[in-house]
């Protein structure tokens, strides 16, 4: 009989130890695993979101996208960029707050994005929206809006929507838009419980009462080549501006706002390992230490220092892997509902998620759990290892 | 003549106690021979076990040489010692010892599966000791489905498992009444008059009263030595 063997059969021996160990285990290991996919989650969604969404550089006031600061001259600055020859296209979007009516009921507050497109002859331009139902707006009293304003002002793709929209910060009494709907779109980086539509950027400056300046929130650029290098081209053609690369955006993020939860999921990983480390050891030292009789007879028998060594380390191995595999069912589902939770913070755009599996998270998962299992194996390992048989043989007959 | 087995020269045991020293054997001489069937006994404390457990390479004298084969114990390492229990000396405790999550064959095979006796080796092996000790019908039962004396005879095949040449038990009747108790002591018999040395550490008068050589300890001595 092996040692795997000998360690499942004193497992089996006492189900209850073995049932406590090994659901510790799973529950540990489970915010383990959703530790490891917090800690690079955000980065690898805002990564997908931001290649997903076909533009490969933005250019802002800010070295941030999205944070305060417009670009001004807008319609100029894009122009320049298209005609440099490693841009493809150009994308002009300015975001605005709007107030959709409703016939009975409070306002709908969203965000109106407006976008104008400059590109090369013949190239396709992506807007920041994804339509799924209807048409993407042409015309200028046109407009795609979520299913959020969809659902609440109880319309549809050919209905009509009324707005009024602030394109400053100073409050205005401006007379109403009205817009038809022409398409149901999704809005990747709004969030979960904001409302948006879109349009050209003449129709939101027209819902803003034509009292708009030439300004956006940013640029957003497809490269004919290299990202990198038109990301230089244009830091070159338009001084002053920022122009950053999907890279470089996951880089900055990664040193700011994103550090917070790798420090936050190290801590707690950390913590976790710790836990799992004493769970296991405690039950592995009371189980050696109720067994010290048999095991000074099996040594006496002729039973090696290893072997003995290898019946605990293969015991604590068995408790690990078992909770470890539990563990990774419970903490995908853990993991979903941690994000809901997250999701729901102001600002987080719906189709980001805090937990994305990847497979080095997994590989460094088992590699903690073995850990785990060598280190809490650790004490006992060393009990029976330095058990003196004759005075335990002799204190077992006393006791 | 019959070849020496064990050949304990003035071996002693010291204890360090926060008291001070505590001499459990002094200067013990003796000499096991195959087919050697010894008693040892004495009042409780007098270092029957301690000497029983320096003659099966558990525990190292403080003092003297103890020889086993013609090989100096003390010069083998750890690893050596054990595959000597292993092959070459059968324990039997009081408490018997054996795994309650093992079945009785799987007791008896555990020695001959740490010694890499393959699988048919064993199987053949393990039907024949427990065959030996009565118990061929109680193969599948675990330890705690059966008696104080099954449990025993059970470990007495445990130790003759790799065939050793030296058997050793300590109060191998202690937990047992007296009708089981003369049962294992018939079965030691028999394993001795198959040839193997049998040293047996007891209280019992009639189990050691079987012996050829009674050795009668006190405060760590050999006191006295009769043969029958």
């Amino acid at each position: 009989m092996n040692a795997l063997a000998f360690a499942w059969r004193s497992l089996v021996r006492q189900p209850a130890r073995a049932i406590l160990g090994v659901l510790g285990v799973a529950a540990v290991g489970a915010l383990l695993f959703d530790m490891l996919l917090l800690s690079q989650g955000l980065i690898t969604s805002m990564r997908d979101l931001l290649e997903r969404s076909g533009w490969d550089i933005r250019v802002a006031a800010t070295e941030l996208p999205g944070r305060s600061g417009r670009l001004t001259g807008a319609t100029a600055m894009a122009e320049r960029i298209a005609a440099l020859p490693s841009a493809k296209s150009v994308l002009i979007v300015r975001t605005a707050d709007a107030r959709i009516e409703r016939s009975s009921g409070r306002p709908i507050d969203a965000t109106f994005q407006g976008v104008a497109r400059r590109s090369r002859e013949g190239a396709s331009i992506t807007p920041p929206w994804t339509v799924t139902r209807g048409r993407d707006a042409r015309g200028s009293d046109e407009a795609v809006i979520d299913t959020t304003i969809a659902e609440a002002a109880g319309v549809d793709v050919g209905g009509r929507i009324t707005l009024r929209a602030s394109c400053s910060a100073d409050r205005e009494a401006l007379p109403p838009a009205r817009l038809t709907v022409v398409g149901i779109a999704e809005f990747p980086f709004a969030g979960p419980n904001e409302a948006a539509l879109g349009g050209s950027l003449e129709t939101l400056r027209s819902a803003c009462g034509g009292n708009a300046a030439d300004d956006a929130d940013l640029l957003l650029v497809t490269s004919a080549g290299e990202s990198r290098e038109t990301a230089a081209a244009i830091r070159e053609a338009v001084p002053g501006v920022h122009a950053l690369t999907n890279d470089d955006v996951v880089g900055r993020l990664q040193q700011t706002g994103f550090t917070y939860f790798r420090q936050i999921s190290a801590v707690l990983t950390a913590v976790t390992v710790t836990f799992a480390v004493l769970l296991i050891s405690v039950l592995l030292t009371v189980s050696v230490n109720q067994r010290l009789g048999e095991i000074a007879a099996l040594r006496a028998l002729g039973f090696s220092r290893s072997r003995v060594v290898a019946d605990v380390l293969s015991e604590s191995a068995l408790i690990v892997g078992l909770g470890g595999l539990l563990s990774l069912p419970l903490g995908v589902a853990l993991a979903s509902g941690l994000d809901r939770i997250l999701k729901g913070m102001p600002g987080i755009p719906a189709d980001l998620h805090f937990f994305v599996f990847e497979g080095t998270a997994l590989a460094v998962h088992l590699g903690l759990l073995a850990a785990t299992a060598l280190i809490a194996a650790l004490y006992p390992m060393r009990i029976v290892s330095s058990l003196p048989i004759a005075a335990t043989l002799r204190n077992e007959v006393i006791g | 003549m019959s070849q020496v087995v064990v050949d304990a020269r003035g071996v002693g045991r010291t204890f360090e106690m926060p008291a001070g020293p505590v001499h459990a054997v002094r200067d013990v001489t003796l000499q096991i021979r195959s087919g050697d069937h010894i008693a040892v006994r004495g009042p409780s404390g007098c270092g029957k076990s301690t000497l029983l457990h320096m003659l099966g390479c558990v525990d190292a004298p403080s003092s003297g040489t103890l020889l086993f084969d013609g090989q100096d114990v003390s010069t083998l390492s750890d690893a050596r010692r054990s595959a000597l229990r292993l092959r070459r000396i059968g324990f039997i405790f009081q408490r018997f010892f054996l795994l309650p999550m093992l079945t009785a064959a799987e007791n008896v095979e555990l020695p001959l599966a740490e010694a890499g006796a393959p699988r048919s080796e064993r199987r053949r092996r393990v039907a024949e000791l427990l065959d030996y000790v009565g118990l061929s019908h109680r193969a599948d039962h675990r330890p705690s489905q059966l008696s104080g004396g099954e449990m025993q005879r059970v470990a007495i095949a445990r130790a003759l498992a790799n065939r050793p040449q030296l058997l050793l038990a300590d109060e191998p009747t202690g937990e047992l009444d007296e009708a089981t108790g003369a049962q294992i002591a018939a079965l030691l018999d028999r394993v001795n008059a198959d040839g193997t040395a049998l040293v047996i550490v007891t209280h019992d008068a009639a189990l050691a009263g079987r012996a050829a050589r009674v050795l009668t300890m006190r405060d760590g001595r050999i006191e006295q030595e009769a043969t029958r």
